[in-house]
């Protein structure tokens, strides 16, 4: 679907990369963990001709995306991902010019200049694809290729001089451990509150008041900010723990993973129940008719009929309960639920940007990745839905 | 819900904020009972009512600005001159909302510093998003013979915008400023931790010295605000006749 | 100050392409003041992008449009369109204005005084017979198809524009709405005598309707001229197919009215529930006679009267040229 032959879009966000490439620092020299780093921009570090050098290719995409059509905008692909693989490689020939051997405690760092350019190349990589209409298994590797070409240097050494591979090299052991309890936190939150807006959905489907107050209630819950639901948890919990020594010895108490637990299930239960229900409810009723006249038996209505046209209703209600459980989890860590909020928080609180980042870019990454798994699976299933009516 | 419902509800919730914020720094004797031990079973460094103030200042601001940008944004992509830059602003209104809003937050630090317009700027750029989703949602959803006959009839782009467009999805643009706000209330409480001065301060505090009284206090002001502020907005919308003929 | 030598509606040439498809291709037509010219075809052919370029919501691509004389290019579209009534389909009620809102909405464009404006609309909603008291402060969710269809028109008409311009306003009505709707047409052009030009797919309503035919197949003009001429002479087999086929001659009879072809009464005694008015056409005539098993049928006139004969013969007879 091309409609113009200029692209003023990319044009617009290559030139405002270019813009940042010349203006803004790109990279910083760090003498240790905590002092804020010295800015280098991208001329002070590659020279006037270097600069030029490096910028010629991007120029080239932007006349191209000015006169643009399919087979261009493959090429400025082909160019944004060139500039998106070699950042880390550059940063790294950046460390090893500028820190000395013995400088133990210095690191460089991704400079403003970078992380707009980054953000850019994004936004235009999602451009192009719209512009070409790619198909789902060209966008999932296009995407794959971008993680994947940010991760092999991250893992393979060549960025141990960069603040945030020190900051994670000195966690790792914290951070994989956050990692796996952010995950099952979420997951386990996930679950029970599918389960329980089944349930819910199934026993409002046949009592209309519960329903009304039902919704009333969870859109009180979904309504109070996650900091003050945490805080109203604590005095209930810590009294409880007190009162049953049993409860104590599972770890209920009022800060922790119990307050964590309990807040996300109320914040998840009125999307899910919400979509569980619209999902049975919204199902035409001459199909089921139909399925029964056939002489369907009700079991055989259900699993035949009512789940499989239910099922992406409920993924999505699945999509957008796990999302918003990944960011709430990292908020439980300021009441001591631990997880990849553990990092942001430390990090803050000792002004170590770097561990700020270690804690909220993994955040970033999961949500967009569960967003996108979980968009397509409904997508799946609806596909299948799709299929199977004439 | 009816006016008189949603009537009633802001003013109980209006009433009942008021009263936590007057009445909690005087309830020394109550949460004594409870915390026997303390120092201190009252958050005294702010009063209550100034971090109010300050907790409602800053979502106003993020809230008032991100709206004029939001809705501007959601205009100028769906106008002639701006159709180009419509698929990339819908996909990104759809994919940052899935950014958690407190990692936004925390990312703000590095690029902005600590502070209360860090956190001002971090809530613009997230409550953003809810309300660029919701305009383009209201917009494109207006029934195209509604846009043809406006157009048939002589009407110029700006009546149309002003006249037809925007009174018909103003409901569900409602929706967004009110799922924006809703979010960016959250979140500067959270604020708290990066050094804007909200309501969030005494559940820090309380988090930070374990004292469970400090953490109570904030939690049921900041639940009463939120909640308040979420009944406005429902009466808000009950003003605004819905139109479901001129939607598909 | 219109000169009737000019037709008020002139397309010269006009073509519309989209990409390389070419909609409409060089359709020269001149609908003259007070006509109503009726675009038919099936769905596709172009009539309603045809329409649409008059009032320029679809900007042509080759040759002249010109309104009264002028190139329809010289004016501000949103200037032109104001002068210009525009009915469609679906109606395009404003759903957050009321009826009598929506009914006032060009005069309001052109700024009109407040008081005139309200005057305008209880004059044109009483003559579309929607009772002022009822239906001003209706909206348009609360009307039925036939009652919005009338706002509709009555919209149209609002800033009393000498050119109409109307894409299937009946279409998605039932028969017999659209039947009622289709005399209520006909009875204001008869006072109005504004210049239509009207879209329809339904050759019944096109014949009924206009004063010329445009037929219009894959954006060409294959035919066009008065309803009988079009009966009469289909130019070929795809206009005789839209014609009905075997149902021409009927068709044809429904152009005629009795009075054409009674003859006088010589005394004869008929029963009286074998009758017809003189306005009737002889295709309700022939009707009656099939249902009766007879062959002649009293005629009378408005008031019920006895004023003439009609027979079989005379009835079937060739054309009156």
């Amino acid at each position: 679907m091309i409609r113009s032959p200029s692209n003023s879009v990319l044009v617009t966000l290559m030139l405002a990369a270019l813009l940042t490439l010349l203006a803004v620092d790109v990279a910083t020299l760090q003498p240790n963990r905590i002092v804020a780093g010295e800015g280098y921009s991208l001329r002070a570090i590659m020279g006037l001709d270097g600069l030029l050098l490096s910028l010629l290719p991007f120029m080239f995409a932007t006349w191209l995306a000015w006169f643009a059509n399919a087979r261009r905008y493959v090429v400025i692909v082909v160019i944004l991902l060139v500039y998106w693989v070699s950042w880390p490689w550059g940063m790294s020939l950046f460390a090893q010019a500028m820190i000395e051997p013995g400088q133990q405690a210095a690191r460089v760092g991704i400079g403003p200049g970078l992380w707009v350019l980054l953000f850019l190349l994004l936004l235009m990589v999602l451009e192009v694809q719209t512009r070409l209409g790619m198909p789902h298994l060209g966008r999932w590797l296009l995407w794959s290729a971008i993680l994947v070409s940010v991760a092999v240097p991250f893992w393979s050494g060549v960025l141990n001089d960069l603040a945030l591979v020190r900051e994670y090299q000195g966690n790792a052991d914290d951070f994989a451990a956050a990692l796996q309890y952010h995950t099952l936190l979420v997951g386990a939150v996930v679950v029970i509150s599918l389960t329980l807006a089944v349930a819910m959905a199934l026993a409002m489907r046949s009592h209309d008041g519960l329903k009304r107050s039902v919704f009333a209630i969870l859109s009180v819950i979904q309504t109070i900010p996650s900091l003050a639901l945490f805080g109203l948890l604590l005095a209930p919990l810590a009294w409880l723990s007190s009162q049953f020594p049993l409860l104590a010895d599972l770890g209920v108490q009022g800060i922790g993973w119990a307050p964590a637990a309990l807040a996300l299930i109320g914040y998840s239960l009125l999307p899910m129940t919400r979509n569980t229900y619209v999902a049975l409810d919204s199902i035409d009723p001459n199909v089921t008719e139909a399925a029964r006249g056939m002489g369907m038996s009700r079991w055989q209505v259900f699993f035949h009929v009512r789940l499989p046209l239910a099922l992406p209703v409920i993924v999505e209600g699945i999509r957008i309960t796990s999302v918003q459980a990944i960011g709430l989890a990292a908020v439980a860590a300021l009441i001591g639920a631990g997880g990849l909020g553990t990092f942001v928080f430390q990090g803050l609180g000792q002004a170590a940007m770097d561990l700020v980042l270690l804690g909220a870019v993994p955040i970033i990454v999961m949500a967009v990745l569960v967003d996108m798994a979980l968009s397509g699976l409904a997508a799946v299933c609806r596909r299948g839905v799709a299929n199977a009516e004439p | 819900m009816s006016v008189r419902r949603s009537n009633m509800r802001l003013i109980l919730w209006g009433l009942m904020l008021t009263a936590a914020v007057l009445v909690i720094p005087h309830l020394d004797v109550l949460f004594r009972l409870w915390l026997p031990d303390a120092r201190e079973v009252i958050y005294r460094r702010d009063s209550f009512v100034s971090l109010l103030g300050n907790h409602l200042a800053i979502v106003t601001a993020a809230g008032l600005i991100a709206t004029l940008l939001g809705v501007g944004a959601g205009i100028a992509v769906t106008r002639h001159w701006g159709k180009d830059f419509l698929p990339l602003v819908a996909q990104l209104a759809s994919i940052g909302q899935t950014f958690p809003p407190v990692a936004v937050l925390a990312l703000s630090v590095p690029a902005l510093g600590f502070g209360t317009l860090p956190t001002i700027i971090a809530l613009v750029l997230y409550g953003l998003l809810p309300i660029v989703r919701n305009t383009l949602a209201g917009l494109q959803g207006i029934d195209d013979d509604v846009m043809e006959a406006a157009r048939g009839m002589g009407m110029s782009s700006l009546q149309r915008l002003w006249q037809v467009e925007l009174p018909l999805s103003s409901d569900i643009i409602l929706a967004g400023i009110r799922t924006s706000v809703t979010i960016n209330i959250a979140t500067a409480a959270i604020g708290s931790t990066i050094g804007a001065k909200t309501l969030g301060d005494p559940l820090i505090a309380g988090i930070v010295n374990g004292n469970g009284a400090y953490v109570i206090q904030g939690a049921i002001v900041i639940a009463l605000l939120a909640l308040c502020v979420d009944s406005l907005f429902e009466r808000i919308g009950c003003a605004l006749p819905s139109y479901d003929q001129g939607r598909i | 100050m219109q000169n009737h030598d000019t037709p008020t509606i002139a397309l010269d040439g006009v073509t519309k392409r989209f990409g390389d498809e070419c909609a409409v291709d060089d359709i020269t037509l001149a609908v003259n003041h007070g006509e109503l010219c009726v675009l038919v075809g099936t769905s596709g052919c172009g009539k309603s992008t045809t329409l649409r370029m008059i009032n320029r919501l679809i900007e042509h691509s080759d040759g002249q449009i010109r309104i009264e004389g002028q190139q329809i290019r010289s004016f501000d579209p949103d200037q032109l369109r104001r002068r210009i009534g525009y009915a469609i389909q679906s109606t395009g009620l404003f759903p957050h204005w009321s009826v009598s809102r929506n009914i006032g909405l060009v005069p309001r464009l052109l700024k009109w005084p407040p008081d005139r404006i309200a005057a305008r609309v209880s004059e044109l909603m009483a003559m579309l017979d929607l009772d002022p008291e009822t239906f001003s402060d209706k909206y348009p969710a609360q009307l039925s198809g036939g009652q919005a269809q009338r706002v509709g028109v009555a919209r149209a008409l609002a800033a009393d524009p000498d050119v109409l311009l109307m894409d299937e306003p009946f279409g998605a009505l039932d028969p017999i709405t659209r039947e009622s709707l289709q005399d209520e047409l006909l009875h204001l052009q008869g006072q109005l005598k504004k210049t239509i030009v009207f879209v329809t797919h339904d050759m019944d309503e096109a014949l009924k309707l206009a004063d010329r035919i445009v037929v219009m197949r894959a954006g060409h003009i294959v035919q066009q001229g008065k309803p009988a001429d079009l009966l009469a002479r289909p130019a070929d087999s795809f206009v005789e197919s839209l014609l009905g086929g075997r149902d021409l001659g009927l068709k044809h009879a429904s152009l005629v009215p009795v009075a054409m072809r009674m003859s006088a009464l010589n005394g004869e005694c008929l029963p009286d529930d074998e009758s017809v008015l003189d306005t009737d056409s002889l295709r309700d005539a022939l009707s009656v006679m099939l249902w009766r098993d007879t062959f002649r049928l009293l005629v009378r006139d408005v008031n019920g009267n006895p004023i003439g004969i009609l027979h079989w013969r005379d009835a079937i007879r060739g054309d009156d040229a």
